[in-house]
Formats: structure tokens, sequence, C-alpha cells
């Protein structure tokens, strides 16, 4: 039920003004909102420190692996793209066509190509060093080859034809 | 002890009478100690002698250091009805269209009275109260030597309608607060004064008592069933309610009944 409500005249305090209770219990909620702040600013701190550590933590933990796997991919892909970019079918058929017209005087021993200068290192068995300098020139004829040169030669004193061991170094063409 | 904290002395001064009681702080409100005297000589016209024995009273160890609650009998308070205006008004405006109320109603004799305005919204109508000039600082005056500290100082028809609101009607009711020699009467509608009379009495009770079934069935407008609630100190009611009709008269069990009735009734208003 409805009351009629309370009359409020006082000469000593025109206005209303707060209670004692009424200002003590402001405080306290007043120091209450604080601490809940105050505990809610630390718990915020707190949870960004813990996001941050964790984050290190994962950082720490991820970054090696990473950086050493993607390192030695990185390398491993590039010096199987290098691998892959040798022509050997065309270097192998042309040495092949080049001891051919030797008539069989030149012995192919060893072919080494260093992907990385484009330079393949050939070494061989002549009779003579003529037949090494006809070799030479064969391969400076090359449309495979380019800058044929001849880098060793070196007669076998083991072999009882004393044939000619020569070293020949020549860039490809891309 | 802190100011905040302190004990409470409350006090009714009147014309005719003074009376005190101490109630210390607490969660649960209790009398210590209660007096009441007779002021000899006193009259509505001067304050002086109650004032007088108030200090006297005070120096009584009994009633230092605490705050004063006093409670000041009717006859040295003016009422009004302050109507609300078209124009808001600031706190300064409101005072002095209460002011130009009270002097069209009772004259120039209360021009240099003190005026305090209830706290109304706009557009409402409030109810303003004037005390006799001078009242208020001879009072703090006298509660300084007893390093009493006036925090209220209210008129007793007020007290009284707080402490019985919750027993009246919210629409068409008259409650009249009878004391020594002098009778206040507010009308309610819808929860809020809306009149109010005041009126010396004499000191026949039966003459009085025709007098309040006569002013009820003179304010009372055509159709109405305006009911009458009487709010008197108990010897007054033994008195007259023998031989009242159609009033209802305000009775309940006394809060700390060892204090006077008037200080009983501020209690239970500021329960």
């Amino acid at each position: 039920m409805k009351v009629a409500r309370s009359i409020h005249l006082d000469f000593a305090v025109p206005v209303r003004r707060s209670t004692a209770a009424g200002l003590l219990l402001c405080l306290a909620g007043i120091a209450a909102a604080t601490v809940v702040g105050v505990e809610f600013r630390g718990a915020l701190a707190e949870r960004a420190r813990l996001d941050g550590a964790v984050e290190a933590l994962a950082d720490q933990r991820r970054a090696p692996v990473e950086t050493a796997g993607r390192a030695a991919a990185a390398t491993e892909f590039a010096k199987m793209s290098l691998e892959l970019a040798i022509p050997w079918t065309k270097l192998l058929t042309e040495l092949e066509a080049a001891s051919n017209d030797m008539a069989s005087q030149v012995s192919l021993l060893h072919v080494e190509p260093d992907a990385d200068k484009h330079v393949v290192r050939i070494t061989a068995e002549v009779r003579s060093l003529p037949d090494a300098l006809a070799y030479l020139e064969r391969l400076q004829r090359s449309p495979v080859l380019r800058y044929p040169m001849l880098e060793s030669h070196e007669r076998r004193k083991d072999d009882p034809e004393h044939a000619v061991r020569i070293k020949i170094a020549a860039e490809w063409r891309s | 002890m802190s100011p905040l904290w302190r004990d409470e002395v409350a006090i009714y001064l009147a014309p005719r009478k003074v009376a005190l009681a101490r109630r210390p702080r607490g969660l649960k409100a209790r009398v210590s100690a209660a007096t009441e005297v007779v002021v000899a000589g006193g009259g509505t016209g001067d304050s002086g002698p109650a004032l007088a024995r108030l200090a006297e009273l005070l120096l009584e160890p009994t009633w230092a250091d605490a705050a004063a609650h006093v409670v000041i009998a009717d006859p040295w308070a003016r009422y009004c009805i302050v109507p609300a205006t078209a124009a808001a008004l600031d706190a300064e405006g409101r005072r002095a269209q209460a002011r130009y109320v009270l002097e069209d109603a009772y004259g120039e004799g209360v021009s240099g009275w003190n005026v305090v305005l209830e706290d109304a919204p706009p557009g409402r109508i409030s109810v303003a109260c004037a005390m006799a000039e001078g009242l208020e600082s001879a009072l703090i005056a006298a509660l300084k030597p007893a390093r009493l500290k006036l925090v209220s100082l209210q008129p007793q028809l007020v007290v009284a309608f707080n402490a019985w609101r919750r027993r009246l009607p919210r629409d068409d009711a008259w409650f009249i607060a009878l004391e020594d020699g002098w009778l206040s009467a507010v009308h309610l509608t819808d929860g809020a004064w809306d009149r109010i009379h005041a009126a010396r009495l004499s000191g026949e009770p039966r003459v009085e008592l025709e007098r309040l079934q006569a002013f009820g069935s003179l304010t009372r407008a055509a159709g109405s069933v305006a009911q009458m609630f009487v709010e008197a100190p108990p010897w007054m009611r033994e008195r007259a309610k023998r031989t009242g009709i159609g009033l209802e008269w305000l009775e309940a069990d006394e809060p700390g009944g060892a204090q006077a009735h008037e200080l009983a009734l501020q209690m239970r208003a500021n329960a």
C-alpha cells in the first residue's frame, strides 16, 4: 500500500544531506569498487604477462626448428634446382659424339659437373698429346660447350702403352 | 568519539515545556537519560524563557558532547503551501516565492523569520515553513557550552506527520497535531500536503473538541468523507477522546517510553 510521502523541512539542514550511515556505506562502496578495480587491473596485467610468457616460450620452441628446417630445406631445394638444371642428356650425348669422332682414340674416364659454376670437368686418356689437342679442338666446336681448356696432362708411367691422362674443363651452355 | 558516531541528544522546545533525551549511538535505538520540565512564565510570543531553561538543563554533564536534534513547538513556526510555478526557479527564487506566500498569509510579522522550503520537483506544490527570527542563533548559543552540535532543527508538525504518515490514507484526510495550546492541521491529497491550518487552543478540552468537529464539517467539501486523524500527547488524548466523535486518535506503544511524547515521535519518524 502506498503511504503519504515524508516531509523534509529542517532549518539546520535545508538541503537533504547524507546520513553518517549512508556516507559510511558510500565510502565502503567506493573502497570495495577500488579494491575490485585494482584486483581486476592486477589480473589483467598478470594475464598479459602470462600471455607474453606463453608466446615467448612458443617462439623459443618453434623458432630453431623452423629456422633450421627452413634453411636446410631451402639449401636442399637450391641444390636440387641446380642439379636439375644440369643438361645431362645434352652433355653426355655431345661427349659421346666427340669420342666417336676421335675414332676411339679417347677413353672417357670421368665426367664431373659443377652445377654452381656451370662447369664440367672431363677426365680422359689418349695415346698421345696430339690426340689430346685434337680432342680439345673437337670439344671447342661443340654447340653445348664453350671455352674448353686443357687443365692438365700427365703421361702414365705405370701404363705399358704410356697413355696420357688429360683433364679438360668447359662451361656448358644453358 | 568520532563525529560520525556520536550520541544524540533530542530536545523538544515549547513555550511552556522543555524535554531532553539522550540516545547512545548503536544499531538499536534506546534512551539512556530523559527529562521533561515546565517553563515558568513561558509564552508563544517569547522563546527566551524556554531557551534559558534549556541552558540551565544543559549545565548537567549528562547532556554534553553529542549531536543535537531539536524539535520546536508549532507556535514558533508558520506553514504555507507554495504553489507550483510555470517558470523554473532556482533555490533563491523559490525561497523568495515562499517568503512572499508566507507574508501574504501571516502578514509582515514573519518577514524576518527564517524560511525553509521542501525540496519538491519542478511543477509540484511544496511546503514552506518559517521559524521565529533569532530562535536558531539563540539555540546554537545555548547548545555551545555543552558541546552540542545542532544537526537537526525541525518543527513539531513535520516530526509528528512523519511519525504517523504510514497510518494515514493518501487521499482526502486531515492530519491534526495537538500541542499544549496549539492546533496544526494538514490536508492530504495524493499523499502530499495541499492545505494547512493552525489555531491557538484554549485550555478547555470540551470546547476544543467541538471546535475540531466544527473544523472538520466546515472544511469538508461537498461529497467528501475526509477522515480526521488526531495526534496528541497522552494527557490530552486521554482527556479528550472519550467525547470525540468522528475523530481517529493516533495511538501506539511509545518507543523509549521514558522520554517525552514529542521526542518519542521524533524517534519514530527517524526509524
